[in-house]
């Protein structure tokens, strides 16, 4: 009875895969159309919308398909910002150099970390990332000759091929980034890294029995979701224009690890939902001081209590219904 | 000189080490890091203080009542968040209290604001010990003498009434247990009633020097983790002896090194212990059947 | 024509030894039984094979290479298949997505080429969705490839688990009590589908199991631990007859 209902869900799948086109299209439309109908500050919170879709697009890959936890996020995203402003107003390189530059160093970084920590069960790794982001804010403080300690970065804005970067430019740049991390993403998923990635996360011993090594695998998630932060972290200091350890902390990695859980742990489209759901929540609450805090994290417990799919996941419930 | 370091360490460690008997209770016998362990004892002591401010009760009448809230917010909190989360994953009750987390410094901030409060202490104007010419401050030893009574309490009950063996038992083999007539969801409130006693003596004792605010057990958790991972997250005096060593080094480091490193030890310690032995100086390895 | 070789493996737990100087060799297309009373070492023994315990003294062979130093997934590449007592599927995905994650080491493409999904790359996931159908085949689940693991009956659940490995170009199957939770009609697919393996792939099997029925209409040869010390070895009309075989089963009266 259950095996007739999978096939037929997978038949009403196929049909539906036109409809989401369609829907994603639209999506697009009106992402492309949004600057020229949004005054500066709306297209602000968009842009930084597509920021921290980008660090959750990452964090997504580690949590919700290798289901490891991670609470140095944070600091990954600040090291790229750093790396790319340094890059870029110290030693001059072309803007999306240094992002990329910026990423991959920070993926290295993500993997010296991870080597040690993927050997640890739940609960130690989390302390030990939140240790390593705790350091690693605390060495972009004490770093002075480098990153200006405590006293932050002030940003020239963005160049790239002679041409200085508007609001609406570097919203562009945030754009195509995020459609080139959805894609990349949504391979990596589908791909054999992704699925070793689920085995891994449902048993490390069957992993093995299938030839897949699973601390190379945490690795390699931990690595590129450091990168896509990385790459974000680029994107955010050049949004903000002024950039300061603080920025930087626990409580980020924390919000950061709410957006995917909130918005869905294991799909693309949750990492989405989350980043939307994270910017969008305190702007509706503007005013009430806790009340944003008080928002998340009751949503926090209620997903894992009642919710695990999250928001995107109950979205997708209603609308089979429709 | 050092001497001074080395008691105002062991003062410092034993505040860690009180937040950090109360997950360990809760760890050890339920499997869950309660990570909002910082803020429900944050919570009770706003009570307290909600007791002693508007209410005009005096310390004495106060601190026991709050202890009792304490103890009941941790049962409720069990009820309603903990027990649904049974058979999870382990990642799920890791975010279900770091949300827990959130919402009770939320919760706090909204209804207590955001300003510092004094928070009294029977004890604040007695002159120090002297202890060999070293001036030991009264709350110092209180602090010790409560840690200490804490954990030798809790060793007793949990190896020497029938319900701390009850209690030990749900946690190492619940299926047997139950055979036995232990009923695991009531181990595990009265785990987290404990969890909520301990926390709230800790928030208590934490605020005269700390002053109460909504921050005030936030930096307290990290560095209570940090010295139950040295110690070992599994033994009631490795959590102990864990946190004490971790004050004391945090002093020396600050006075000795810099003050940066000071404050970065807690985390240098974290990791290298848990790279090179992760159940801690005292822990026991857990192994597991394949 | 390739040789498992155990030799002198011992186990040593602490004050335990779970295996004590256990020999005894597996070549392809043989089906070997290992058998035992509980506590006998069986596990213990495929952990050793299969790089998951690693022997006190002693060696696991596999012709000249010698496999017990290696980690589990290494052991797994050089051809030995491992089928645990629970199948550890991803519940939430379908019999063939859990397939495909078992043609992982067949699929040689780098990182930088799965982001960017390059050609290689579907070339080598329409190829490795075409062993996969032919295991679905083989196992005779080619209906039920969309079925959620959540949705399927334990005895399925176990044939995906057994096709996992099939999919690793294995030499030798190592199988931890295969029939345990299995209905009379699926014990018998199981065993004839064992047969047919070692008659199509040539594999080596050794399986560890309880049921002698079972075990002494499939297997070639039987072998018998008892305490972690090997007592017998040969066929499985005289091991089942041989005296301290059925001591050790029934105690030391019988």
């Amino acid at each position: 009875m259950s095996a007739t209902v999978d096939i037929a869900r997978t038949q009403r799948h196929a049909a539906s895969v036109g409809v989401s086109r369609v829907l994603l299209g639209l999506c697009l439309a009106a992402a492309c159309v949004a600057p020229f109908v949004l005054n500066g500050y709306g297209l602000y919170i968009l842009t930084l919308t597509g920021v921290f879709a980008l660090v959750a697009l990452g964090l997504n890959l580690l949590t919700g398909y290798a289901g490891q936890i991670s609470l140095c996020h944070a600091a990954f995203f600040g090291v790229g910002a750093y790396a790319t402003a340094i890059l870029t107003q110290k030693a001059g390189f072309p803007y999306l150099l240094s992002i990329f530059v910026g990423g991959l160093l920070t993926a290295a970084v993500g993997a010296v970390v991870a080597v040690p920590a993927m050997r640890l069960k739940s609960l130690y790794l989390a302390i030990a990332t939140l240790g390593f982001g705790v350091v690693l804010q605390k060495i972009i403080f004490e770093w002075r000759s480098l990153t200006n300690g405590g006293g932050g970065l002030a940003l020239n804005p963005p160049v790239i091929a002679g041409y200085q970067l508007d609001a609406t430019g570097l919203y562009f740049l945030t754009l195509a980034l995020v459609i080139l991390g959805i894609w990349g993403a949504s391979n990596i998923s589908s791909g054999r890294t992704g699925r070793a990635l689920m085995i891994i996360k449902e048993s490390e011993i069957a992993a093995g029995a299938l030839g897949i090594q699973a601390a190379r695998y945490k690795v390699i998630a931990f690595a590129i979701s450091a990168f896509y932060a990385a790459v974000a972290g680029g994107l955010f200091a050049y949004l903000v224009r002024y950039i300061h350890p603080e920025n930087f902390s626990a409580g980020l990695s924390i919000a950061f690890l709410s957006m995917v859980v909130i918005g869905g742990l294991g799909t693309i489209g949750g990492s989405i939902v989350g980043a939307a759901f994270y910017v969008i929540v305190p702007e509706l609450l503007r005013g009430i001081k806790d009340a944003p805090g008080l928002v998340f994290g009751l949503l926090l417990v209620i997903v894992m209590v009642l919710m695990p799919q999250g928001l995107w996941g109950l979205a997708r419930r209603l609308g089979r219904r429709v | 000189m050092i001497a001074n370091l080395i008691v105002g360490g062991l003062a410092a460690g034993c505040l860690y080490a009180m937040v950090g008997i109360a997950i360990v209770i809760v760890l050890n016998i339920t499997d869950i890091a309660n990570f909002a362990q910082g803020e429900m004892a944050m919570v009770t002591t706003f009570f307290a203080y909600w007791l002693l401010d508007s209410v005009g009760l005096s310390w004495w009448q106060a601190v026991p009542i709050a202890i009792l809230f304490g103890t009941v917010q941790g049962v409720i909190i069990q009820q309603v968040v903990i027990r649904p989360l049974i058979g999870s994953p382990v990642l799920s009750a890791i975010i279900a209290t770091l949300g827990l987390n959130i919402v009770l410094n939320s919760v706090a901030g909204l209804i207590w604001g955001h300003q510092t409060y004094t928070f009294p202490s029977p004890f604040a104007f007695s002159a120090p010990f002297m202890l060999g010419g070293v001036p030991i401050p009264v709350d110092s030893v209180l602090n010790i003498a409560v840690g200490l009574s804490i954990v030798i309490a809790m060793t007793w009950f949990l190896r020497f009434t029938w319900i701390g063996l009850g209690l030990r038992a749900a946690s190492q083999n619940p299926t047997v247990a139950r055979m036995m007539g232990v009923s695991i969801s009531r181990s595990s409130a009265i785990a987290w009633g404990l969890g909520g006693l301990v926390g709230g003596i800790s928030g208590i004792l934490v605020a005269p020097s700390l002053f109460l605010d909504t921050n005030l057990m936030g930096a307290l958790l990290i560095k209570a983790f940090a010295g139950g991972v040295l110690g070992g997250l599994n033994s009631l005096i490795g959590v102990f002896l864990g946190c004490l060593s971790l004050g004391i080094a945090e002093n020396l480091v600050g006075a000795y090194v810099s003050p940066a490193f000071g404050e970065a030890i807690t985390f240098i310690i974290i990791i290298a212990v848990l790279i090179v032995r992760p159940e801690g100086v005292f822990g026991r390895v857990r192994a597991r059947k394949v | 024509m390739a040789r498992l070789s155990i030799e002198d493996v011992s186990v040593d737990f602490g004050g335990i030894h779970a295996l004590r100087d256990v020999s005894f060799e597996l070549e392809s297309g043989a089906i070997v039984g290992l058998i035992g009373p509980n506590g006998a070492g069986k596990s213990t023994l495929l952990n050793c094979v299969s790089g998951i315990a690693r022997p006190t003294r002693g060696r696991v062979r596999l012709d000249d290479a010698v496999l017990s130093a290696l980690p589990p997934a290494t052991v797994a590449g050089c051809g030995i298949g491992r089928v645990f007592q629970h199948p550890e599927l991803v519940i939430d995905l379908s019999v063939r997505e859990n397939l495909q994650i078992a043609c992982h080491r067949s699929l040689r493409y780098g990182l930088a080429s799965e982001f960017l999904k390059l050609p290689n790359v579907r070339s080598a996931e329409r190829a490795a969705a075409g062993r996969v159908d032919e295991v679905l085949e083989r196992l005779g689940l080619s209906d039920s490839g969309e079925v959620a693991i959540r949705n399927l009956p334990y005895g399925h659940r176990k044939l995906v688990d057994l096709g996992r490995a099939l999919l690793m170009d294995i030499k030798f199957l190592l199988l931890d009590e295969p029939i345990a939770g299995l209905n009379d009609a699926e014990v018998a697919r199981l065993r004839d589908l064992l047969l047919r393996l070692r008659q199509d792939l040539g594999l080596g099997i050794l399986v560890v199991e309880h049921n002698m029925p079972f075990v002494s209409r499939l297997c070639d040869r039987l072998v018998v631990l008892d305490l972690g010390q090997l007592i017998a070895n040969g066929a499985p009309a005289d091991v089942l007859r041989d005296p301290r075989v059925m001591a050790s089963y029934l105690g030391e009266d019988a």
